[in-house]
């Protein structure tokens, strides 16, 4: 059909609507979506301030294929071809993504504690990984597609290896039988991401190290700190909480504060400091000398180091609700309400908090907790860096030998390690209200600490 | 005669090795007995004799590398299993400290390392509480203070070590594993003169 100068064809006019129609939609797409939370990098190593890690985060754009779950433990990162084997298949399942199109635009945010992933309209989240869940990241480039590739824990840990799991030999020697006979693997995910560019992959895997970096420096240093902190807490009489050296717990004290620098309650309040990063500030005497004179020196520390602790990884709410809770397990809450709702205020990158608590858990729940410690894999060091030996031993709980619970019941009779002595009620009945002052101070540091936050 | 036979008779008959007995060990006594009085003066003498042979060497990172050596004055010798361990255990976390220098510089070592030194500062703590299980001594006192001070100059080990990662500054880290070095060595001085 003829058409005159100026008119359109309708049938045109509608196709070329729609066309222009979706390039408009994706051009408004592009110009709506909001800025990125980034900053600028020193080259060539794409060095970030790790304060940026710690207290803040950056983002990255990305495309996101899809999670591969059930993948064999054993898988090779470094490998080029095992890795791009598993891809391949799983694009041809439709597993993964096979065309990339602006359907797989995703925000990659990174801090010290996590990764996240949000697709990049709508913000919705897609997943989020404890940093502590990556084994491996890996830069794979096949042509033009560049992959940046997380290999991650998964949930379940093991499950059942199918009969079309290749290197089935491998698996055996790794795995064991399960009731049903099947042969069980260890398992994880694998996270498959694909990037602009070369740089853009090497961005992202050196911001992914440097995170490494911090993550598992501070967790070689709470390793060093926990193994002093256990040293020197154990205890060098027979399981007594009493010291009879009255003299020597002024030493002690003045030592341990004078060289370590450490937060006490009066310093941490004065000082106004609501960071979650510890800083030096000078430590004051506390102010229950007449109560902490009549427990030993090494039930005092324990408590105040575990105090000094909190004070730089729990913020001030949290700090309020970890007094609550311990408040409810020492008027009656069962000891596993205490570890569930403990566990989920720490969260996974503080869980070996609970580590800390140790001391401080009646003998009678001490199984119980034990047992947590190991469900969610913190006893023996396991989630959290162990040395070269897997060394960190259970010291002997001086503290819980006299802790009450709810239930009024006291501790004393002589079957805690060994020892033939017995702790008198009196001494049970300090120990009880020695930790009901620390909590009332856990409690106040954290008002206190609001309150600072909103003073201007 | 044999070749061994004719060494040690060379050896018994020879005069040069009275130079060392007879001059060097007075002089080792003197010098001793003077840095008991001042304190730092060995030191002193070193680091003059360095500059006048302008040698050009970080002191506290080669003390460091030094340090691990047994020293008689700093071991007990006591037969018991548990004064061994002491001794066992003071040598390991030496040997360990002396490796800084080697680790500093690859992070991933380092850190390793520093699990060890964890792992050394731990048993050595639990060995020494063991001791003080067993044996009840009079000068108990002498002993607690000296555990306390080592477990003092650990934490500023470590506090050394937080503020290294965000400074950089390796000789800070030099200077506080010598200073643990040196009360690991006082711990075994200490259970030395009290048993």
């Amino acid at each position: 059909m003829e058409t005159e100068p100026g008119i359109v064809s309708p049938f045109k006019r509608v196709f070329l609507k729609g066309e222009k129609g979706r390039d408009k939609k994706a051009q408004e797409k592009t110009t709506e979506r909001r800025a990125l939370h980034t900053f600028s990098l020193s080259l060539p190593d794409h060095r970030i301030d790790p304060d940026i890690l710690l207290n803040d985060y950056i983002e990255k754009e990305v495309k996101y294929l899809g999670q591969l779950t059930s993948v064999p433990g054993y898988l090779n990162p470094s490998s080029r071809t095992e890795v791009l084997q598993l891809i391949d298949n799983a694009r041809k399942s439709h597993q993964l993504a096979g065309q990339l199109t602006s359907e797989q635009d995703a925000v990659v945010s990174l801090s010290a504690y996590n990764v996240k992933l949000v697709w990049r309209d709508g913000e919705d989240i897609i997943l989020r990984v404890p940093i502590h869940d990556i084994a491996a990241v890996s830069y794979i480039r096949d042509d033009s597609l560049h992959l940046v590739v997380l290999k991650t824990a998964q949930e379940a840990g093991v499950s059942p290896c199918p009969s079309t799991c290749p290197d089935l030999s491998k698996s055996m020697t790794l795995g064991s039988l399960s009731e049903s006979g099947a042969v069980l693997v260890e398992v994880c995910c694998l996270l498959v991401l694909a990037v602009d560019n070369k740089a853009a992959a090497e961005e992202l895997c050196l911001l992914l190290s440097q995170v490494f970096q911090i993550v598992y420096t501070e967790s070689t240093i709470d390793f060093l700190d926990r193994a002093i902190f256990d040293g020197a807490t154990t205890p060098t009489r027979h399981l007594s909480l009493y010291s009879d050296d009255s003299s020597s717990k002024v030493d002690v004290k003045e030592a341990f504060e004078a060289e370590a620098s450490t937060f006490s309650f009066q310093g941490s309040l004065e000082a106004g400091d609501n960071s979650p990063s510890p800083s030096s500030t000078p430590a004051s005497p506390q102010t229950k000398t007449a109560s902490e004179g009549e427990l030993s020196t090494t039930a005092t520390e324990l408590l105040q180091d575990y105090m000094t602790t909190l004070r730089t990884k729990l913020s001030s709410h949290e700090i309020q609700q970890f007094a609550t809770l311990l408040h409810e397990y020492r008027n009656g809450a069962s000891i596993h309400e205490f570890c569930i709702n403990l566990r989920q205020l720490y969260g996974d990158s503080r869980k070996f908090l609970l580590l800390g608590l140790r001391p401080f858990i009646p003998e009678k729940d001490s199984q119980h907790f034990e047992n947590f410690l190991e469900t969610i894999g913190v006893k023996d060091g396991r989630g959290i860096i162990t040395d070269s030996f897997g060394r960190y031993r259970r010291t002997a709980s001086s503290a819980s030998d006299s802790t009450t619970n709810g239930n009024g019941a006291v501790r004393g009779d002589g079957d805690v390690g060994g020892s033939d002595e017995r702790l008198a009620p009196s001494e049970g009945d300090e120990w009880d209200r020695m930790i009901s002052d620390i909590s009332n101070d856990i409690e106040a540091l954290g008002v206190s600490m609001d309150q600072e936050g909103v003073t201007p | 005669m044999t070749m061994e036979e004719m060494r040690i008779e060379t050896e018994t008959n020879s005069m040069v090795s009275m130079t060392l007995y007879a001059v060097m060990y007075p002089v080792f006594n003197e010098v001793m007995c003077a840095e008991r009085e001042n304190p730092g003066l060995t030191q002193d003498i070193i680091m003059k004799i360095l500059e006048k042979k302008n040698v050009q060497i970080n002191y506290t990172e080669s003390l460091l590398r030094m340090a691990a050596d047994d020293v008689e004055e700093f071991l007990v010798d006591r037969p018991e299993q548990e004064f061994q361990d002491l001794n066992d255990k003071a040598r390991a976390l030496k040997n360990i400290l002396s490796k800084i220098p080697d680790e500093i510089n690859d992070r991933v070592r380092f850190l390793q390392t520093i699990k060890d030194i964890a792992s050394a500062i731990k048993e050595l703590l639990d060995t020494v509480n063991n001791v003080f299980k067993k044996y009840q001594y009079q000068n108990r006192r002498a002993l607690e203070h000296q555990k306390k001070e080592f477990v003092k100059y650990s934490k500023s080990f470590s506090d050394t070590l937080k503020t290294y990662f965000k400074d950089g500054k390796a000789i800070n880290v030099f200077i506080s594993a010598n200073r643990l070095i040196h009360q690991t060595n006082l711990i075994l001085q200490t259970f030395k003169t009290v048993i």
